[in-house]
């Protein structure tokens, strides 16, 4: 009788109800497609376990080079609660996306199982739901931004041909804001379409309507009067200074 | 340059509202100024780093705490005045930092000295004030009732606050300071729009995330999370949402042809800011408020409701 019912089921794939079954590897879950225990029937996710493993590989020094950033400073006090990913506002959209993980990961200093997750490390949109509710104050949020430091010096070659539209957009940003002091928001928009190869959609009806919009009322002139600030090049060179005396893996010129 | 009076405040614009925002920028003025506060540009200002610079260690706090400076000389006002979020949230997490953390206090300073502008260090004794924040603090609810001549009856509006107005407390104290708002329901624009006359509709997605930050490198993300904020607004009732920050409005207002393209009628609803409403309320014309400027087109629901 029971296992009659088992076969109108549809075939499960093994932990698949396992939330975050991504960060487990596919022979660590032992699980039975059909079990009869004294005749209970416990076939499928009723008997799932997940085999224990021990990590042994503790990288201390990578945890130091995390700790010494401004962003990643708290990364000691996570006690690994999840409650940042419970919250997160890009997890429901990518399901790999979990801080809790990527911050142990740090923890660890584990740059293997950190490898794979470079295409979706990215995607925080910086909303701060998990630093409002971190019971801790670990600021998950700028964990985020750690997160992309480590990977940036451990994995060069990955983000070049994975992300390499995301760093070619961050370079804009820093040229205009480090450059010029000022953001030229409709520039911005431009290169980064130019950047990223969309410059076809420029000229689509969308975007043309919304460029004729401005010119008509005037704002796309008071882009071209934004300017600098006065004496900013002193700014530029203290700035530029201190980013090349660093000695954190925040100093891009030693991560790269 | 003159020191402020008791009536003026110094007012950090920021990149986007001197530019594609001016209608923002511009009611916001207007609405201040009705109120019996007029805002000050500070002379020189610079870019706040928009959240671009935070992996950059103390240079992202030099960014905004150099407008601190600059109001602090040119205008004695210890504390500054501004529009945007995102400017907000920058400015309060590099002061609040540096007032915890001696070395990165001393670090920014030391970029302060190299760079030579100012003969002083700096010294965490200012505030950032968001400028809902602040008319509620300094005028309050009251004071905007009692400014309105032209209340907006029956129109529903649906607030929008975003991110980083009210998240995280450890930046934005609120929660921790009782003239703070409430982090996770907050309600100073609630009382706000229901002084105008306005009212308000509970959607659910107030706090909610447009996706702003990734909006250039990744659209896909930010145009989902738009969508499901204004199809829950539509579904509530709202005639329009209220918005207090220039990045939500490149989100849902700028990019909102492309969200109805992808994801239907369902997602289509006129965006303004709180300021514009209030500037209405307040008797200013609509060419005053630049209702014009949203893409949204709000002049059209304004129309049908008879304002």
């Amino acid at each position: 009788m029971a296992l009659e019912k088992q076969e109108q089921r549809p075939a499960a794939e093994k932990g698949e109800h396992i939330i975050a079954r991504h960060l487990i590897e596919d022979e660590s879950i032992k699980e039975e497609k059909n079990l009869v225990i004294d005749g209970v029937d416990v076939s499928g996710r009723w008997n799932t376990f997940i085999l224990s493993r021990v990590d042994s590989e503790f990288d201390r020094s990578f945890f130091r080079e995390i700790k010494d950033t401004v962003v990643g400073s708290r990364i000691n006090r996570c006690w690994q609660c999840g409650m940042c990913t419970a919250s997160c506002t890009v997890t429901p959209l990518y399901r790999r996306f979990n801080p809790r993980a990527f911050i142990y990961m740090m923890q660890l200093g584990n740059l293997k199982e950190l490898k794979k997750y470079i295409d979706v490390a990215w995607r925080c949109v910086g909303c701060y739901k998990c630093s409002q509710r971190c019971p801790k104050q670990v600021n998950p949020a700028e964990m985020m931004e750690a997160l992309g430091l480590v990977i940036k010096k451990y994995f060069p070659e990955e983000v070049h041909s994975k992300l390499k539209a995301d760093e070619d957009v961050k370079k804009i940003y820093d040229d205009m804001i480090i450059g010029h002091g000022r953001l030229d928001l409709a520039k911005l928009h431009t290169s980064a379409m130019q950047k990223t190869g969309r410059t076809k959609e420029l000229l689509g009806k969308i975007e043309r309507d919304a460029i004729f919009k401005m010119a008509k009322d005037g704002r796309a002139f008071s882009i071209l009067r934004l300017g600098k600030p006065h004496n900013w090049s002193r700014s530029k060179v203290a700035i530029e200074n201190y980013l090349k005396n660093l000695n954190t893996i925040e100093n891009g010129e030693a991560g790269v | 340059m003159d020191k402020l009076n008791e009536n003026q405040a110094a007012y950090y614009p920021g990149c986007a509202l001197l530019t594609i925002d001016r209608a923002y920028n511009n009611s916001s003025k207007l609405v201040s100024k009705k109120m019996g506060i007029e805002l000050v540009e500070i002379p020189d200002y610079n870019c706040c780093g928009i959240g671009e610079m935070k992996s950059k260690g103390a240079a992202s706090m030099y960014m905004p705490l150099r407008n601190m400076m600059l109001a602090k000389n040119k205008f004695g006002s210890k504390n500054l005045v501004m529009a945007c979020s995102v400017c907000y949230h920058e400015f309060n997490r590099s002061i609040t930092r540096v007032r915890e953390n001696r070395n990165e206090l001393s670090a920014v300073n030391a970029i302060f000295k190299e760079a030579g502008e100012f003969e002083e260090e700096y010294a965490p004794d200012g505030e950032a004030r968001h400028i809902l924040e602040f008319l509620y603090n300094e005028k309050g609810a009251n004071e905007v009732k009692r400014n309105t001549v032209n209340p907006l009856k029956g129109l529903k509006v649906a607030p929008y606050y975003g991110c980083l107005y009210s998240r995280p407390s450890m930046y934005t104290f609120t929660d921790k300071k009782p003239q703070m708002d409430n982090s996770e329901r907050p309600r100073f624009m609630h009382e706000f729009l229901e002084a105008i006359g306005a009212e308000t509709v509970f959607y659910g997605n107030e706090v909610q995330c447009c996706g702003g930050r990734n909006l250039v490198q990744d659209e896909e993300t930010s145009f989902a999370l738009c969508s499901q904020t204004i199809s829950k607004a539509k579904k509530a009732g709202a005639d329009v949402i209220s918005l207090i920050c220039p990045k939500c409005a490149g989100a849902l207002d700028v990019n909102q042809p492309k969200i109805v393209e992808k994801f239907g009628k369902d997602s289509e609803l006129p965006i303004v800011y709180l300021t514009q409403l209030m500037a209405l309320a307040f008797g200013f014309s609509k060419k005053e408020a630049e209702f014009g400027d949203m893409i949204s087109d709000p002049l059209k629901a304004l129309k049908e409701k008879g304002f």
